[in-house]
C-alpha cells in the first residue's frame, strides 16, 4: 500500500492549499494517473519520489514512512525507478555506460542489460551516444535504466509519448508485464494505454485526487471530471473474432451481436486473437429508435437504456447495456426529448468509430 | 642556452602554478556552486570580491597583501607564530597571493558550468541511488570534466603570467621567489636581450599551446552540446 497526504501552499495567507493530494494505492500492477495537463500529476509523482521537498504531509510506502512531520527520506534512499517525461540520458556517456551506471546501487535487478536491450530493441545502439539517438530510442533506454536500478516502485511519466504508434504497441505488453513484477505509477493521457495497462486509476483534477478506482467504473461515473472528456467511453470485449475476406475486415461478437472491427485491417496476416478489447467513445454512438437504412453506418447494437444523466447544459449521457456489457453515449438534450428516450427502453446504438485497445485477457 | 638561474626560475614557476591550480581546484568548486545557486542577499558582494583580481591592478592586490603579510599585522603575526617564518618574500606568501589572484579564473568557468547544468541530471543521479558526494563524482564531475579542465588550465596559465603581485610581495630571491616573469624583467634591465628572448619565447609558446588546448576543448564541448 502506498499512502499519501501531501499539500503545498503558494503563500502563507492562502486558506486552501494550491495542491492537496490524499489517497492510498494498492501496490499490485499498474496504477495510472489520469487527468488534464496542469492538473498536478507530475507534481504528485515528484513529491512521492522525494524530488520536491516543498510539500508538507506524509508518505508511507508499505511499512516505511518516507515523509512525515519531522523526517524526509531522500530520493536516493527510496529505491524508486523513474522514467521521466524527457529521457535525460547522460550526454557524456554512451548507452552502455548510462545503463551500467544505473546498476551501481542496485541489488539484483530483474533483468540484465542484455535482456533489456533485446526486449526493448536497442541491442545495436549500446555504443552510441545519446545525441545520436532518436527520441523514441532514448526513451527505451531510459525505461531500461529505471528497471536496472532494481526499484521497489516504478514511476513512469508519459514514457511512450515520444514514440510512434507501432513502437507504442510493441512496448505496451512489456510494460504491462513489468507492472506485475514491480508496482508502477504510470502517468498517461492516452486512453488506450490507460485501459490496456491498469485496473487501478488515480484521477487527478485541479490539484486534487478526485477518485481512485477501476477505470471502467470511474468512466461510468457522470459526477467525475472525466465526463468533460469528449472522448470518454468504455471498454467493450469482442469475442469470436473471425476474418471476413470479402470485406478484408475482421468481425466479432459483443454479447452475441455481430460487429465489424473497423480499423483492424493492419493485422490481416497475423493470427487473429480470440478476444479483443475495443473502446467506443461516447460521442461516436448514434442512438436511433428505429433501424437506420441507406447509410454508411455499419455497426449497430441493440441496447437497453439503463440510465440517463444530464451532463453540461444541453447534453445528456446515456448508459446503455448489451446484456452484460455497458456503453456510454453522449447525445443532445434535444434528441433526448424528441426521441422520447427513457430508462429500460430498447434502442439501436450505431457505432461511428471505435479504437482497438488490445487483446483481452 | 638557459642559465641555471633561468631554469630554476622556470621550475619554481611551474611548481607555484601547479600548487596554486591544485589548491584552487579544491576551493573553487564549492564556492562556484554556491555562487551559481545561492539566493542570499550578500551573494553579489562575495561574487565581486572573487572577481576583483580581474580588474584591480595587480600592484594594488600586492600592496595590500604585503601589508597583511607583515609581522606587524595580526595575520602576518599569526602566520609567524604558526610556522616560524614570515610570509612576505617567501614561497608560501607567493602561493597565497597566487591563489587569490587566480581565483576568478578558476571560479568563473565552473560557476557558469554549474549554472547551466540542468538539475534534471542530478535528479537522475538521486533516482539511481547516489547521495550528494556520489552525485558529485559520478555525475557532475564526469559530465563537466571539460569545464574543470578549462578552469584548471586558465588558473595555471594565469599564475604563470603573474608579475605585479610577485613584484610587490615576492621580491627576487632565486630558488625561493624568483619566477620567470621576474627573471625576464631582470634580463631586460641588465640588457641581456638574448636571455630575455629565450624566456619570452618559451612563455609565449607555452601560453599559446595551453590556450589552444583549452579553446579546443571548449569547441568540442560546444559541438557535443549542440547535438545533445
Amino acid at each position: 500500500m502506498l499512502r499519501f497526504d501531501l499539500s503545498k501552499k503558494l503563500g502563507e495567507t492562502e486558506l486552501l492549499p494550491l495542491l492537496h493530494f490524499k489517497g492510498q494505492i494498492q501496490l499490485t500492477g499498474i496504477c495510472t494517473l489520469f487527468g488534464d495537463s496542469g492538473a498536478g500529476k507530475t507534481s504528485l509523482v515528484r513529491a512521492l519520489a522525494g524530488l520536491d521537498d516543498d510539500f508538507s504531509g506524509s508518505v508511507c510506502f508499505k511499512s516505511n514512512s518516507w515523509q512525515g512531520e519531522k523526517h524526509f527520506v531522500r530520493t536516493e534512499k527510496r529505491k524508486i525507478g523513474i522514467v521521466f517525461q524527457e529521457p535525460r540520458l547522460f550526454p557524456h556517456l554512451d548507452v552502455l555506460a548510462n545503463l551500467q551506471l544505473a546498476g551501481k546501487k542496485a541489488d539484483a535487478p530483474l533483468y540484465t542489460i542484455k535482456q533489456l536491450a533485446e526486449i526493448l530493441g536497442f541491442s545495436d545502439l549500446l555504443h552510441k551516444r545519446s545525441r545520436q539517438l532518436s527520441g523514441g530510442q532514448k526513451q527505451r533506454i531510459a525505461i531500461a535504466r529505471a528497471i536496472l536500478r532494481a526499484p521497489e516502485l516504478l514511476i513512469m511519466d508519459e514514457p511512450l509519448a515520444s514514440l510512434d504508434k507501432p513502437s507504442r504497441l510493441e512496448l505496451l505488453p512489456f510494460i504491462k508485464k513489468l507492472g506485475e513484477q514491480i508496482p508502477t505509477l504510470y502517468i498517461t493521457h492516452n486512453m488506450q494505454e490507460l485501459f490496456y495497462l491498469s485496473r487501478q486509476m488515480l484521477l487527478i483534477d485541479r490539484g486534487r485526487v478526485e477518485a481512485i478506482g477501476d477505470p471502467n467504473l470511474l468512466f461510468l461515473d457522470a459526477r467525475l471530471s472525466l465526463v468533460k472528456h469528449a472522448h470518454s467511453g468504455l471498454l467493450i470485449e469482442v469475442n469470436k473474432i473471425t476474418w471476413q475476406p470479402m470485406f478484408a475486415m475482421a468481425s466479432g461478437r459483443i454479447d452475441g451481436q455481430a460487429i465489424l472491427l473497423t480499423g483492424y485491417q493492419e493485422r490481416e496476416e497475423k493470427a487473429l486473437p480470440d478476444k479483443l478489447q475495443i473502446k467506443v467513445a461516447s460521442k461516436d454512438i448514434i442512438i436511433a429508435t428505429r433501424p437506420i437504412k441507406h447509410s454508411s453506418l455499419q455497426n449497430c447494437l441493440q441496447v437497453t437504456i439503463l440510465q440517463i444523466e444530464p451532463l453540461v447544459a444541453g447534453v445528456a449521457l446515456l448508459t446503455l447495456t448489451t446484456g452484460k456489457q455497458k456503453l456510454l453515449a453522449k447525445i443532445t438534450r434535444k434528441s433526448l426529448i424528441e426521441l422520447k428516450l427513457q430508462p429500460n427502453l430498447v434502442v439501436f446504438a450505431y457505432i461511428k468509430a471505435m479504437s482497438i485497445v488490445g487483446e483481452a485477457e | 642556452m638557459l642559465s641555471e638561474l633561468d631554469s630554476s626560475a622556470i621550475l619554481l614557476t611551474l611548481k607555484l602554478a601547479g600548487l596554486t591550480t591544485f589548491i584552487l581546484l579544491l576551493i573553487a568548486p564549492p564556492l562556484a556552486w554556491w555562487l551559481a545557486h545561492s539566493q542570499r542577499i550578500f551573494r553579489p558582494l562575495i561574487e565581486a570580491l572573487v572577481a576583483l583580481p580581474l580588474i584591480l591592478p595587480p600592484t594594488v592586490l600586492g600592496f595590500y597583501l604585503l601589508i597583511a603579510f607583515s609581522p606587524d599585522n595580526p595575520f602576518g603575526q599569526f602566520w609567524l607564530s604558526l610556522t616560524g617564518s614570515q610570509l612576505a618574500f617567501s614561497f608560501s606568501g607567493l602561493l597565497i597571493a597566487s591563489i587569490i589572484y587566480s581565483l576568478p579564473f578558476v571560479v568563473q568557468p565552473l560557476q557558469s558550468a554549474f549554472a547551466n547544468l540542468q538539475k534534471e541530471y542530478l535528479e537522475v543521479g538521486a533516482m539511481l541511488g547516489f547521495n550528494g558526494p556520489e552525485r558529485f563524482y559520478r555525475v557532475l564531475l564526469p559530465m563537466l570534466l571539460p569545464s574543470f579542465i578549462i578552469a584548471g588550465g586558465l588558473g595555471f596559465a594565469h599564475t604563470i603570467g603573474e608579475f605585479g603581485v610577485v613584484l610587490m610581495i615576492g621580491g627576487n630571491i632565486p630558488g625561493e621567489t624568483q619566477l620567470v616573469s621576474i627573471a625576464l624583467f631582470d634580463h631586460v634591465e641588465s640588457l641581456e636581450y638574448g636571455q630575455a628572448h629565450l624566456l619570452s619565447l618559451l612563455l609565449l609558446g607555452f601560453s599559446m599551446a595551453l590556450l589552444v588546448v583549452i579553446y579546443g576543448l571548449l569547441q568540442k564541448r560546444q559541438r557535443a552540446l549542440q547535438y545533445a
